[in-house]
């Protein structure tokens, strides 16, 4: 089972990635596109609900996500209020030192959206790796930027995602590889993806366990939020 | 004069690889070849990219309204099948327009993999 957590565009698009052999997908809105639309959230699932009425031919799982883009951790915090009960999956836009700490300090957060965006290292120290293993927020390794890259400068994406993979294997953050696909031309087969990411230093279990294992630890944590009272106690019934 | 035949536990093993790839425009067996070399030879380099032994064997063109698609198969060594496959995903444009390669499957033969993965015949009914 695959998942691509991590897709722009409309519902053509994952569709496509159903076809591709996805199991799920989730569909990510642009905080800055629903923050004062409301409607727009609404909209979109209930396209999403026709279309799983009116496809036979097993369409993936579609999940809604915003991507919360913000200028300072205060704001962010807000939006990832404001979003939580709304959406099923929350990303943070990363690539501010400061928004990458408040992102792996949140809980509510499930994936860190490339935090080296715009940067040269990584934009993950050992710290932040320490607070994303504790409140389990999934740090991304985003296709598209990798392969929107120019060829010459690919080697530095390259060693971004590799230093990310060392602070993995020693601080056991989450780790989930997306597509972050606007057009079915970004899609890419989730086995060439597997074998790609062995350039990224992954093995083949690790490349599996972010493509498939992660995105189910973070639906089946999102199933079982609303219940939790405090960290550690859920309310059974 | 002409070489011999190598014995055949002397020759490399072989694996094919069989593709589809969408592109914005109508795409030939050479550009195809351009695209596998140019972006192994970005990914691995000179010294990798000679490991892999990549050749386009064949490609075939498939009338799909609103898109061009082509299917065809890639051949590389067997040792290297991962490695090659991982040069696929890497192709991302071509004269300025948006192509995306998926790999469809692997198999020993040439005649496995029409008859599993590019399936001609399905294609013709």
């Amino acid at each position: 089972m695959f998942f691509d957590f991590h897709i722009h565009g409309d519902l053509e698009v994952a569709l496509n990635a159903g076809k591709l052999g996805y199991h799920g997908v989730v569909l990510t809105l642009c905080s800055r596109d629903c923050i004062n639309h409301p409607e727009t959230l609404k909209t979109l699932r209930k396209n999403v609900k026709k279309i799983k009425s009116n496809n036979g031919k097993n369409p993936p799982s579609i999940q809604i996500g915003v991507e919360i883009e913000s200028q300072n951790p205060e704001d962010l915090k807000k939006k990832v209020s404001k979003f939580r009960k709304k959406t099923d999956v929350i990303l943070v836009h990363g690539g501010d030192l400061k928004l990458n700490r408040a992102a792996t300090e949140d809980p509510r957060v499930d994936i860190l959206s490339h935090p080296y965006r715009t940067r040269f290292d990584s934009g993950i120290n050992h710290v932040l790796a320490v607070k994303a293993s504790e409140n389990s927020v999934a740090i991304e390794l985003n296709l598209k930027y990798y392969l929107l890259t120019r060829p010459s400068h690919r080697y530095r994406v390259l060693t971004q995602f590799r230093q990310i993979m060392k602070l993995h294997r020693k601080y056991k953050f989450p780790v989930i590889i997306t597509s972050d696909a606007g057009t079915s031309y970004d899609l890419r087969d989730p086995f060439d993806v597997m074998a790609l990411a062995a350039c990224f230093g992954m093995t083949k279990e690790e490349a599996f366990e972010a493509l498939s294992k992660t995105p189910q630890e973070i639906i089946r944590r999102n199933e079982i939020r609303d219940k939790i009272i405090i960290p550690g106690a859920r309310f059974v019934r | 004069m002409k070489l011999k035949i190598l014995p055949t536990h002397l020759r490399d093993k072989k694996r094919y690889l069989a593709f589809q790839a969408f592109s914005e425009i109508p795409l030939e067996r050479d550009d195809i070849i351009t695209m596998v070399t140019e972006s192994s030879g970005n990914l691995y380099g000179a010294c990798g990219t000679s490991h892999m032994g990549m050749w386009v064997v064949k490609v075939w063109d498939y009338p799909v309204p609103e898109k061009n698609m082509i299917r065809g198969i890639i051949r590389c060594n067997r040792d290297e099948v991962d490695r090659a496959r991982a040069v696929i995903p890497n192709i991302t444009n071509f004269r300025g327009k948006r192509v995306v390669f998926h790999t469809l499957g692997i198999s020993g033969t040439i005649k496995a993999a029409i008859t599993n993965f590019i399936k001609l015949k399905a294609a013709d009914e």
